[in-house]
């Protein structure tokens, strides 16, 4: 186990510097920054210094051991929108991401574990039927839509909650549920179909010929061990909720990670993009070496090697 | 194995708890800054920059600084200028300015504002070409302090648009002890100014807010605190305004206006900007667009005041000219015109023997519903019209280096509100590349006026120039665009034509 931490923390390290190189090379083929910064009544003379004075006149190879030399000192350059170093930037954006992610997690967690033991139990009845149908809908149904539509259900027509913004949890309550619902729905899927998998199995059966009632059986026995792929999907899912928040954040305002991004790309703000997507590599590396250490704790019968 | 199922439904429960309860304690809280009268909130599509005057460069961050920093000069909704820390000016020579400073002013940290302030702010963006106001103000070669309240401009050479410069975002008033003592990225974290609002704070991509200076030099500040909060998605923004999160609504698309205008208490206010939707035409040898006729034919063909009423949802101004009124030079007679004549159009074109011919067109993605139905027009009248449309950082690269074909669309602002803004692109050495304009007696008249101290001829030279371009058509504009906001029934807002938010003009309907 230890070993197989230390090798895991070691392809870290591989696995950035390749994060790094296609981020740089990205930000640096896809449009000029100078031209975004100028007024559109700028002189050629005017472009020329700003580039001069941004380091950009620099052949691409020595750019990049420039920044990656940087990079390693935390220092992922300074931000063309802010003019401030861009990784504070970043990194002061997390609690927002984080608060809005665990509350969707929160979301998905309490919609799916019921529904899908519901789902399994009920086998093929009306009710699995239905539970499925949800599950079916919430996976499909695009971000942007229903943020709007909750918007204008929850905060226009029932003036219920604030429209965006982050606050108390009322401000949470709508964008959590945005992101929520197509990962609870997944997870209901995935709870539903481990738990019929388990409610299969011998020891199941025995404790029910023991008379034990349904309720002890299912919570007791079947839902246990059912929780293990839940786990797996939870840890993967968290950490893609950090960076993918981007649709959900820009709807409501949200002033995290994702809307950072968004409005770094469309303002070429070249640093806060590297940086910004070189802290979501950080985050989804160690939330899978996380989720995989979690998941040996639950089930013994993994190793690894 | 007991006590561990007991933890899980215990976690359980209260997740489901803590969700219950924040449903339960929402009303109330949610609306509580717009319900109270002397809170302005005001809703915009971007963020502010930097709280740096010198290192911004777009309007929205202006439209927010404004309140905090003053100019020596500044814009009153006409574009004539009025005395703000400067309280008169005067022309000593062609290249001097002198400027009497206000008496009595402090920044919102205590110290006193005097000449030495204005020296060290305009020095600072004159000199460094790293600020992004930089190229507006390094004409200005020596601010020379006279005593405590009298400041001498001086410029590199005769410069009629000394005050437009010094109206603008770049000449915001910095507080020089206090930055040369603490640095400059303690000021930021903290900036003063000596505006009518002081900072309060600051969540980035959330909201700025502004408390009221209550030592303010002018007119007692209306509103205990101003509230800017960034919203980028516009259904967003409107849905705020509906359900009464903010008081005024900037950039509402025009689809959502007749929403707004049914809803009991909003209202949708408009106000032209100083931006024109153009298409700019390559006269370089050997294209189709050198031909005088096809550009001629171009401008007939394409049915500007129908864009404006369709896709503009009516908020736009069709005009002949770039420079509108409120600008230096304007030329009235080339405003609210425009013309439209299929028939001629195809007949011009005949003429010049182009018919079929490819006109490649670029366009910024912002601007896409247009130039689909003006490459629809171009080939009802005889062209083929092919439409490029690139995300706006690939135009803008494209954009500086002049690498368009026969044709691109482009709205053009005009942030010094004077005709040397729009023109300067056809002089001849700027023009090289791009559309390759080359008119000696316009090269004349521009050169002539960008050092006329002379207001009168100057106005003239530039009317000239605007008659001239309007038969030679280096550009076909459509119109000036208007912005659109949508306002509270709380708040009477007229809004400018510069885009700014003075929040002092913006005034609570109940007391």
């Amino acid at each position: 186990m230890k070993s197989y931490i230390v090798k895991s923390l070691l392809q870290i390290i591989p696995v950035l510097l390749l994060v790094s190189l296609i981020v740089f090379i990205l930000v640096r083929v896809t449009g000029d920054p100078v031209a975004l910064m100028l007024p559109e009544t700028a002189t050629a003379e005017d472009r020329a210094v700003l580039t001069e004075a941004l380091g950009l006149d620099q052949p691409l190879y020595k750019q990049y051991i420039t920044f990656l030399g940087s990079a390693i000192q935390g220092d992922f350059g300074t931000s063309f929108r802010y003019g401030e170093s861009a990784l504070p930037l970043v990194l002061e954006r997390l609690p927002a991401s984080f608060e809005l992610a665990v509350a969707a997690m929160i979301f998905a967690i309490v919609m799916a574990i019921p529904l899908g033991i519901l789902s399994a139990v009920k086998r093929n009845t009306f009710t699995d039927l239905l539970i499925s149908g949800i599950s079916v809908i919430g996976k499909a149904m695009p971000n942007f839509w229903m943020g709007i539509m909750l918007i204008l259900l929850f905060s226009v027509i029932l003036g219920a909650l604030p429209v965006s913004g982050r606050g108390g949890i009322e401000h949470l309550l709508l964008p959590a549920f945005t992101l929520g619902i197509g990962i609870g729905a997944q997870m209901t899927r995935l709870v539903r179909s481990s738990m019929l998998e388990i409610l299969n199995q011998d020891y199941i059966v025995t404790a029910k010929s023991k008379g034990l009632r349904p309720f002890i059986i299912i919570m007791k026995h079947a839902f246990r061990n059912g929780l293990i792929p839940v786990v797996t999907i939870v840890g993967l899912q968290f950490t893609s909720l950090i960076g993918g928040t981007l649709i959900t954040e820009t709807v409501f305002a949200w002033p995290g990670l994702g809307q950072l991004l968004v409005t770094a790309v469309n303002t070429h703000d070249m640093a806060i993009v590297q940086a910004a997507v070189f802290v979501i590599a950080l985050i989804v590396i160690i939330g899978n070496l996380l989720t995989d250490i979690t998941y040996r704790l639950l089930d013994p019968r993994i190793t690894y090697r | 194995m007991k006590t561990k199922s007991w933890i899980t439904s215990t976690v359980l429960l209260l997740l489901v708890a803590i969700v219950v309860a924040g449903c339960g304690s929402s009303k109330g809280t949610s609306t509580d800054s717009a319900t109270n009268s002397k809170t302005l909130t005001i809703g915009n599509a971007t963020d502010i920059e930097s709280f740096d005057p010198h290192n911004n460069n777009n309007t929205s961050s202006e439209a927010v600084l404004v309140n905090m920093f003053d100019y020596l000069v500044k814009n009153d909704n006409e574009q004539k200028k009025v005395p703000v820390l400067a309280t008169s000016w005067e022309q000593v020579n062609d290249t001097t300015w002198r400027f009497k400073l206000r008496e009595g002013v402090t920044f919102h940290n205590g110290d006193p504002f005097t000449a030495a302030d204005v020296k060290y702010t305009i020095d600072r963006v004159a000199k460094d070409s790293a600020l992004k106001q930089n190229s507006y103000f390094k004409s200005i070669q020596q601010v020379k302090v006279i005593d405590d309240y009298t400041v001498d401009m001086i410029t590199d050479g005769p410069d009629p648009l000394l005050l437009n410069r010094l109206s603008k975002m770049g000449a915001g008033i910095l507080p020089s002890k206090y930055i040369k003592d603490k640095g400059i990225d303690a000021f930021l974290k903290n900036p003063v100014g000596t505006g009518p609002y002081k900072f309060s704070k600051w969540i980035k991509d959330d909201r700025v807010e502004l408390v009221k200076n209550d030592k303010y030099f002018g007119d007692a500040p209306k509103w205990d605190t101003v509230v800017f909060r960034s919203i980028p998605e516009a259904s967003t923004r409107v849905s705020e305004l509906l359900a009464g999160g903010i008081d005024i609504a900037s950039g509402i698309p025009s689809t959502d206006v007749e929403r707004i205008q049914s809803e009991e208490g909003k209202q949708i206010v408009k106000a032209p900007i100083q931006r024109v939707l153009q298409l700019i035409l390559r006269e370089t040898e050997g294209t189709v667009t050198a031909d005088p006729k096809v550009r001629e034919a171009i401008d007939l063909a394409i049915d500007k005041q129908g864009i404006v009423d369709s896709i503009a949802g009516g908020a736009g101004i069709v005009t002949r000219t770039s420079v509108t009124p409120g600008n230096f030079g304007a030329d009235p007679s080339l405003y609210k015109q425009t013309l439209y004549d299929p028939a001629k159009a195809k007949q011009l074109l005949q003429e010049s023997g182009h018919t079929g011919a490819e006109l490649n067109m670029t366009v910024s993605s912002q601007y896409k519903e247009y130039a689909e139905v003006v490459a629809a027009m171009l080939n009802e009248a005889g062209f083929k019209a092919n439409l490029e449309v690139l995300e706006p950082s690939a135009f803008s690269e494209r954009y500086s280096s002049k690498s368009f074909k026969e044709i691109f669309m482009i709205g053009i602002g005009n942030s010094l509100f004077d005709a040397s803004n729009n023109y300067n692109r056809y002089l001849k050495t700027e023009a090289a590349g791009e559309t390759d304009f080359n008119n000696p007696k316009v090269e004349k008249l521009l050169q002539d006026a960008l050092v006329n101290m002379d207001p009168a001829s100057r106005e003239k030279q530039y009317q000239e120039v605007q008659q001239i371009l309007a038969e030679e058509r280096p550009a076909v504009y459509f119109f000036q665009m208007e912005g659109i906001y949508g306002a509270d029934g709380r708040v009477k807002f007229t809004p400018r034509s510069d885009e700014m938010f003075y929040a002092d003009d913006i005034t609570p309907v109940n007391g």
